[in-house]
């Protein structure tokens, strides 16, 4: 476990050792990136779902009007400014000027206005935008945008994990091409919509237009042309890139971390140590067997996530406490969760077999990915060893969204990002929040939604951390979650440079965040 | 004439078989229980579920659908368009016609059958002749033998024991991905051909194995059956009689004995595509190559069952119309089987 | 159609030959395919050495063929009922993940032939998976002989009709590849049995599994079965029992089934054979029998992308499916040879 919480540590050092001496570097040339999964579902942004794979494909193709910085800050992005009232309830987005989209449409308020409108109904956003209000034109490059509550996190939002690019109104005006028609102001294009193959390749070219610039003032992006290729087994992924097949790929597998870590030649970078994802085990509160406390805790103490990471991912991955990373306001040394104990578990699940008939039926829901099957079959074991009656059922990608919303299944694998170091509220209020539906728990819990709402509103630091602590207890109360890891995104390559992406407009550095890293600075060597 | 009534006779086959094939896809689908709009959009409000099952058609009678699916020219609803305008319905996720991704994975899926198929019956047809040649030989018996074997060998077996080897130790060939080659471009114009380009991402490199996998089990199946075939012809009078004659073996093998035993081959490989498109499916998810089979296996988990249907429909048209071709040249090219037909 | 019995063919060339030539002419009277698996079958037993065992005593071959099938059925069956000393094929061992014999990590202690990467002990994941592999190939063919010799037996017998009808539903069955055609299925039967709302289906996966294979070995077998009773259909005792007025299901069941009985059967060894491959080809596909419950394919299936670490994983069940199917070939080679049913073959 010690190699990589090291190497976390480095991890800072390393993406600025890499971006500061940008000494023998090639302007041009081609990659192939290597990608865990295709992004079936398209990039229709606002009806999208995208997870890190896709994410990293948004990142080469569209912009969002804020970023993170590594001083934990949401910084004007493809925005100039964006600017709240007192109150935090109404705000002022003045975009960059000269900014064209790759179809050469002006990026300018209508066409934000226009994202804007869009997200509200998204088919997820419109649950994580549904305290946006109006968003109103006021002039060319400026808009206001009222929301219901104050929303201090707004910034954040105009981020979200880099899921909210900004998308030109001509991809958003056909809506059979939307998915696939790619247009964005990014470093990179899509040269035809025929350049997507699915399930084979996604082909960018430079955008020869492109805004940014690098740390000495040259143009970006340095590559002529990036491929995106999913190869979702990872160690063939792996292979490809020993073998050259490959030039850059991310993974988050700790096996294929561990490996390339020990071959030569292959450079290795990670996102941020505190604030990555969390893997945890959910539990949907609103049907029995689990409506019952009782037996949410039966679950809590029969599970060990500690095993599970020994056999799945050679202990390599930091076993996780609570759904938040450490870098979240909020964040509790010891949270309160059940921690596995085989026989107070068995000794529930008995009380709770007593009181339903004898009968505790558990449904575990993953994709039809072999590891999460793997997984999937270790909590079975251990569920069942508790003396529950456990099962596992297998649904895409896509297809898993659609049984969370409609509640079919008692127990799912998740890994979501609830570490957002400047609000909680952007990384947790939608996913827990009474009545969204993609509190996938479906519980309505008092403790959890004052503390939310408190999160929400509140502007003063120390109000931020002690909403988010209760909020953490209150979790760790009802047991929603068996919080499982954290686990880390890896971005390895081969004779490239660049890793560290451009500056921020206001100067500052670029966040890598939950596996989104930029591919405007990436260069051969 | 009676080629004539026959030829006849076999298009109606072909046309009541295809028949029952579309309307066996289309059951599949609207025999599934529940209301797929809900499975479509679980989160959807009624307006929105309404809304498509009126797009999908779903509101209508079930035989008005199969005529809309079909695409029958005035019996069908207005406006629709169905199979025989070339429409095979869109994806539920993006709404993508099913079409284009057909247009990326057939050729794939063609290029590796066809490649298959020569390359077991250029190892077969040599293989055949010279075990029927030396009939009850030891070299009879091992190559035999040794096709016995390669017959018991699953496609996912050979394909996991080639990339293991050849791929991931030795790591000479890839053991994933695919380029396009030279069908690839006919489908689909944004593509282009990788045969003359470099080796490391060349269409024929990343083939190979994948190829070996499906050749291998075909190549007993062909070697056998041509073996058996002429050691009957070898025992023919007219064969007695080039040996008696003095024509050299090799000759007699390959002009004489072989020619009549062609025909069979011909049809065996045109029915054997069915296995071969069969295993294309695990072959290419093992190999990672994105044609038909694995955007089947895609499919199935999320739950594209129109994409499914379509897919199924276009393997059984290939599969029927190549038969069709298969039995049509055999009636035109072999005099005898008029004649009995003729006389039947 | 020009139904030759047997025994009016030619005497030259050996029975191999003519068995394909009166099959590739039957494909083509009925105007469509005798798809793949009749192929496999005929490439299967047209082999030379059929005849030449006939009636003498079992070779070496056959002896190890049975042994093997006599060890891996018995072993797979005793461990199910529980009698052997094998660790539970789902309980895992955190210390024995990704171990075994060839595996990167070295070889686990207590474990012959190591663990899973779950850590699952491989010799008790073997046994209880044959289990399964046998039981679904062994029912989709019960299930197939059933339905395809009744639906075979009823277009042979009576022909006329009867025999366009059922042989047309063949042909559109045939005209979809069969390892498409199971997919296909099992895909909807699971997406059938799912939308209860549960998320899960309800019916094992085993017996969908066995309800899908089934179905696809019902034409083929179906075929088979109506080439055979069609064949003795036109016997002289037949014609006789006819002529006496004896009722025509009488005749079916006491005069035609007996003789077609014994072609089936060397049939069935080879279908469970291809029902075995089936199996693992849709586990393999994601479709199969549903873990934690190991089958052959599923072992494949879950560990295929640690090959290169672990390879035993992988290998190990791939050894067993190749002996298995290989004996199940070699058997019904030798059990159609001995029953002398050349006559009805394919």
């Amino acid at each position: 476990m010690g190699a990589l919480a090291a190497t976390g540590a480095i991890v800072a050092g390393s993406l600025l050792a890499i971006a500061a001496p940008a000494g023998a570097q090639k302007t041009g040339g081609d990659v192939r990136f290597g990608l865990e999964a295709e992004t079936t579902g398209g990039y229709c942004i606002p009806k999208a779902q995208l997870v890190v794979s896709g994410i990293q494909v948004a990142a080469a193709v569209y912009d969002t009007l804020t970023m993170p910085n590594t001083k934990d800050e949401y910084v004007a992005n493809l925005a100039e400014s964006v600017t709240p009232n007192s109150t935090f309830d109404e705000w002022t987005i003045k975009l960059r000027p000269g900014i064209k989209f790759h179809n050469g449409e002006a990026l300018n308020a209508a066409a934000v206005k226009q994202n804007m409108d869009a997200w509200k109904t998204g088919r997820l956003f419109q649950f994580v935008y549904s305290n946006m209000g109006d968003v109103t034109v006021v002039d060319d490059l400026t808009l206001k945008v009222t929301t219901k509550t104050p929303w201090p996190a707004f910034p954040g939002y105009l981020y979200l994990q880099g899921r909210a690019g900004i998308v030109a109104p001509a991809q958003l005006a056909n809506a059979d091409t939307c998915a696939t028609n790619l247009i964005g102001t990014g470093p990179f294009k899509l040269n035809s919509p025929g350049d997507w193959k699915l399930n084979e390749s996604l082909t960018v070219v430079k955008n020869p237009n492109y805004w940014k610039k690098d740390a000495k003032g040259n143009a970006l992006p340095c590559l002529d042309k990036i491929t995106f290729v999913p190869v979702p087994d990872s160690p063939t992924r792996d292979t490809q890139l020993q073998g050259g097949q490959l030039d850059i790929m991310h993974t988050s597998s700790a096996s294929s971390i561990d490996g390339l870590k020990s071959t030569s030649g292959i450079d290795l970078v990670y996102d941020v140590k505190g604030n990555r994802e969390t893997r945890y085990y959910q539990i949907n509160a609103s049907k029995p067997p689990f409506n019952d406390p009782k037996a949410r805790q039966a679950l809590g103490y029969a599970l060990n996530p500690k095993e599970i990471n020994t056999i799945r991912n050679k202990g390599l991955f930091t076993v996780a406490s609570q759904t938040m990373d450490s870098n979240s306001p909020g964040y509790l040394k010891s949270s309160g969760y059940p921690k596995y104990n085989l026989k107070k578990a068995k000794q529930l699940a008995s009380e709770v077999k007593a009181a339903n008939g004898g009968s505790f039926d558990v449904t575990f829901l993953t994709t039809n990915d072999s590891d999460n099957a793997a997984e999937g079959q270790l909590l079975i074991e251990q569920a069942n060893a508790a003396g529950m009656n456990a099962k596992l059922v297998q649904v895409d990608q896509s297809s898993l969204v659609n049984e969370l919303l409609g509640g079919n299944f008692s127990v799912t694998l998740v890994r979501n990002f609830h570490s957002d170091a400047a609000f909680g509220d952007v990384a947790n209020y939608v996913w827990w929040a009474k009545g969204s539906p993609v509190n996938f728990s479906k519980f309505d819990d008092p403790n959890v939604q004052a503390a939310l709402d408190a999160g929400r509103t509140s502007t003063d630091p120390a109000a931020l951390t002690k909403a988010y602590t209760d909020f953490n207890k209150a979790m760790a109360a009802g047991v929603y979650v068996v919080p499982a890891w954290y686990s880390i995104w890896a971005l390895a390559s081969k004779g490239l440079t660049g890793q560290g992406g451009a500056p921020l407009p206001d100067g500052s550095k670029a966040l890598v965040l939950n596996g989104r890293f930029p591919v405007e600075t990436l260069c051969k060597k | 004439m009676a080629a004539a009534r026959l030829i006849g006779r076999r298009f109606l086959q072909l046309a009541v078989v295809l028949l029952l094939v579309t309307f066996f896809t289309f059951s599949l689908v609207r025999l599934l229980p529940g209301d797929p709009a809900k499975t479509i959009i679980p989160f959807g409000t009624e307006q929105q579920r309404a809304q498509l099952n009126q797009d999908l058609g779903l509101d209508k009678p079930f035989l008005q659908q199969y005529v809309n699916y079909l695409g029958v020219p005035i019996i069908r609803s207005d406006g629709t368009s169905g199979l025989l305008q070339g429409n095979l319905g869109r994806l539920y996720a993006t709404n993508q016609p099913v079409t284009d991704s057909l247009k990326q994975s057939l050729p794939i899926s063609l290029q590796l059958v066809l490649y298959a198929q020569v390359l077991a019956l250029v190892i077969a047809i040599p293989l055949g002749v010279l075990a029927a040649y030396r009939s009850g030989t030891r070299t009879d018996r091992t190559i035999n033998t040794t096709a016995f074997a390669f017959l018991a060998i699953p496609n996912f077996v050979l394909a996991l024991v080639l990339s293991y080897f050849v791929g991931a130790r030795l790591q000479w060939l890839p053991t994933a991905g695919y380029q396009p080659g030279w069908l690839d471009p006919l489908f689909d114009s944004s593509r282009s051909s990788t045969i003359f380009s470099g080796w490391s991402n060349n269409h024929i490199r990343y083939m190979i194995l994948p190829v070996i996998t499906l050749a291998v089990g075909q190549v007993a199946i062909y070697m056998r059956l041509l073996r058996s075939d002429m050691i009957a012809t070898l025992q023919e009078n007219f064969i007695t009689m080039a040996k008696a004659k003095g024509v050299p073996n090799r000759r007699i093998l390959f002009r004489h004995a072989l020619r009549p035993s062609s025909l069979t081959l011909l049809t065996v490989a045109g029915l054997n595509i069915g296995t071969l498109i069969g295993g294309a499916i695990v072959v290419e998810v093992i190999f990672g190559i994105p044609g038909m089979g694995t955007q089947i296996g895609t499919a199935i988990f999320a739950r594209e069952y129109v994409e499914l249907q379509s897919y199924i429909l276009v393997i059984a048209f290939i599969f029927v119309m190549i038969n069709f071709i298969v039995d049509f040249l055999y009636i035109v090219l072999d005099p005898r089987i008029r004649r009995a037909r003729a006389t039947a | 159609m020009p139904a030759q019995p047997p025994d009016d063919m030619p005497a030259d060339g050996p029975e191999g030959a003519r068995d394909l030539d009166r099959y590739a002419e039957d494909s083509l009277e009925s105007g469509l395919a005798v798809a793949q698996g009749s192929l496999y079958f005929s490439a299967v037993e047209v082999g030379g050495e059929g005849q030449k065992r006939r009636g003498r005593k079992l070779g070496i071959g056959a002896w190890l063929a049975i042994g093997w099938m006599v060890f891996i059925v018995l072993f797979s069956v005793l461990a199910q009922l529980g009698v052997l000393p094998l660790k539970s094929p789902t309980e895992s061992f955190a210390s024995c993940a990704r171990l075994g014999p060839f595996a990167k990590e070295g070889t686990a202690p207590g474990h012959i032939l190591g663990c899973d990467s779950n850590g699952r002990d491989m010799i008790a994941r073997l046994a209880y998976g044959g289990w399964s592999s046998l039981f679904v190939a062994t029912g989709a063919v019960l299930f197939g002989l059933i339905f395809g010799g009744v639906l075979g037996m009823l277009a042979g017998f009576f022909g006329g009709k009867v025999d366009v009808v059922l042989t047309s539903l063949f042909n559109v069955f045939l005209a979809i590849p069969a390892v498409v055609l199971a997919l296909a299925l099992v895909a909807f039967l699971q997406g059938a049995s799912s939308s209860s709302g549960s998320g899960g289906t309800t019916v094992d996966a085993k017996f969908l599994l066995i309800l899908a294979i089934g179905i696809v070995s019902v034409p083929l077998l179906g075929r088979i079965t109506r080439a055979s009773a069609l064949t003795w259909s036109q016997r002289e005792f037949v014609l006789a029992a006819r002529a006496q007025g004896a009722k025509p299901m009488r005749i079916m069941i006491r005069e035609v089934l007996p003789n077609v009985v014994p072609a089936m059967m060397s049939i069935a060894l080879l279908a469970i054979a291809i029902a075995i491959v089936a199996e693992g080809t849709l586990s393999i596909l994601g479709v199969g029998v549903k873990p934690p419950t190991p089958s052959w394919g599923n072992i494949i299936g879950l560990d295929r992308g640690k090959i290169k670490e672990s390879p035993h994983i992988v290998f190990l069940p791939a050894l067993l499916i190749f002996l298995t199917v290989l004996s199940l070939n070699f058997l019904g080679d030798v059990v159609r040879a001995r029953l002398d049913v050349r006559e009805s073959a394919v």
